[in-house]
């Protein structure tokens, strides 16, 4: 599973004569990335695993359906079967993504939007690479926050580091493409290496995280090692495994 | 001491939000607007609720609306006519809401008419936000100088506070248009040392460290609020309680002036009010 990040919100302001307006919405997805061909009850009793595990982020959480790895995964009874196994776990599963023709023909059937414009994690080493050059091109801008992120709030550095001097709330979310340091308690969600740069780190002075991600590897609440509460700490991939490490 | 500054600057329009329900917004209120009036401050507290309107019953002038504040708005009645003059204290009025109309009859003209308005003629306008981060909460925050967030020593509320704190920090006239903050403190209710001592609830410690604003003051729940909300007296009107003291140290900070902690100070109950249950 990866988190997948698409498009930039961009608040118009209030005004609320208007019937309607819109607005770009940045949307944080999870990605469910099929790997066998033949999903059989194996794959369902660890799906079930997972969601037991992870109930708080997968449950409400928007989802898409990852075919990359599986391009022989073509019939529309299996596909079918395998998108109402999810979706009746309570799961919201919404698009799909890596499609071949074929497959987003039996998708869209099923009611699942064909995402394109989504950014994987980089367990895919080969796009990694290649959104290499392309990454240097962009002019680096890094973004310093001088205030606490409240609660449903949620700050962005598309292309650099993001330095907040102050807490994160729970609820709240900061993603940057390079590092995150916070100078404060972070209390919500980090996701560092959006684009998936795999030494992208995460800094914080106390760690009450609810989500940590970096380069799309993540953990949650739960599965953060108890003794690294409250701590100052930093947070890395090392071996394809994110690392949570106390600073002393 | 109302009639004292000739030329007043514009009165100060504070809200009195807090996002979840339930947490004593209307008291608060009701109970801060009382506390400045008696001060000699000409006082009057909005209830921005519609369709609910709590606000007249807590202040007991239930059965004296005729004109309220969307009529006002809708240009159906005069302010004057609306505004209802408190029987207790000379320098408080009520701006009532409408039972009948929701919160689509509020426009932000006809809000930000009304607070111009009333800015001339008073020192303080207390605006009584609806629970919520929906239209009409936005609108009661939206002309704000100053909040002040009610928040409950509990989870839910203290992180619905911190949602409530961003909103004031980015939708608010103050933040759009002048890039400056709308000051906010904490107002901290229905405290109970019991129930944290129990662990059940959170220390204000706690709270502070999570919404880092200033804390106005710490409510303790009281047997004596729900008694003068029942008879439509602000708390501070009502007989002394540990309540009335809190409001009144609160009331005393938001006007800037020093409060002395120990004279707020929860009482340690004795042992009678130990064994036979303490009503503060």
């Amino acid at each position: 599973m990866e988190k997948d990040d698409t498009g930039i919100r961009s608040d118009t302001g209030s005004k609320w004569r208007e019937t309607f307006h819109v607005r770009g919405r940045f949307l944080t997805a999870i990605a469910i990335r099929i790997e066998s061909e033949r999903p059989d009850a194996n794959f369902f009793v660890a799906l079930d695993e997972k969601i037991k595990t992870n109930a708080n982020l997968l449950i409400g959480a928007p989802i898409v359906l990852d075919l990359e790895a599986v391009p022989g995964f073509v019939d529309g009874t299996l596909l079918q079967n395998l998108i109402d196994a999810i979706r009746s776990r309570g799961l919201l599963l919404f698009g799909v993504q890596n499609a071949s023709a074929e497959q987003r023909t039996v998708a869209e059937k099923a009611g699942l939007i064909p995402v394109l414009i989504g950014r994987d994690a980089p367990t895919h080493k080969v796009r990694a690479e290649a959104s290499g050059p392309m990454r240097s091109v962009k002019r680096l801008e890094n973004k310093v926050i001088r205030r606490h992120i409240r609660s449903g709030q949620m700050v962005v550095a598309e292309r650099g580091d993001l330095t907040i001097i102050g807490s994160v709330a729970s609820g709240a979310e900061v993603v940057a493409s390079g590092n995150i340091h916070i100078y404060g308690t972070l209390r919500g969600r980090a996701i560092a290496g959006a684009d998936g740069d795999e030494n992208a780190r995460i800094f914080c002075n106390k760690l009450e995280a609810e989500l940590l991600a970096v380069a799309g590897l993540f953990k949650t609440s739960e599965t953060i090692d108890p003794d690294l509460r409250s701590r100052n700490v930093q947070v890395f991939l090392e071996d394809e495994t994110l690392r949570i490490e106390r600073f002393l | 001491m109302t009639q004292l500054k000739a030329k007043a600057p514009l009165g100060k329009v504070i809200v009195i939000t807090s996002g979840k329900g339930g947490v004593g917004k209307t008291t608060s209120a009701a109970a801060i607007a009382a506390a400045l009036a008696k001060r000699g401050h000409k006082t009057v507290v909005i209830d921005f609720d519609v369709g609910l309107r709590n606000l007249d019953m807590i202040m007991g002038c239930e059965r004296r609306v005729v004109f309220d504040f969307i009529n006002v708005i809708q240009g159906e009645a005069r302010l004057k006519q609306a505004l209802i003059h408190d029987k207790r204290v000379e320098t408080l009025w009520i701006l009532p809401t409408s039972q009948t109309r929701d919160k689509d009859a509020l426009t932000e003209e006809g809000v930000e008419k009304v607070l111009n308005e009333l800015k001339e003629q008073f020192d303080y306008i207390i605006c009584d936000s609806p629970a919520g981060i929906e239209r009409g909460a936005q609108l009661a925050m939206y002309f704000a100088d100053e909040a002040v967030v009610v928040t409950n020593p509990e989870v839910s509320s203290v992180r619905d506070s911190d949602r409530v704190l961003g909103l004031l920090a980015s939708k608010t006239k103050r933040a759009e248009e002048e890039g400056t903050e709308v000051e906010a403190h904490v107002l901290l209710t229905r405290h109970d040392q019991r129930r944290i001592d129990a662990g059940e609830m959170m220390t204000v410690e706690d709270v502070l460290e999570i919404l880092a604003v200033p804390l106005l003051g710490v409510i303790p729940e009281s047997t004596a609020i729900l008694r003068a909300s029942n008879v439509g007296m602000p708390v501070v009107l009502d007989e002394p309680s540990a309540a009335s003291r809190s409001y009144e140290a609160a009331v005393s900070r938001l006007l800037g002036e020093e409060v002395d902690p120990r004279a707020e100070r929860e009482k340690k109950p004795g042992l009678f009010s130990r064994l036979f249950g303490a009503s503060a």
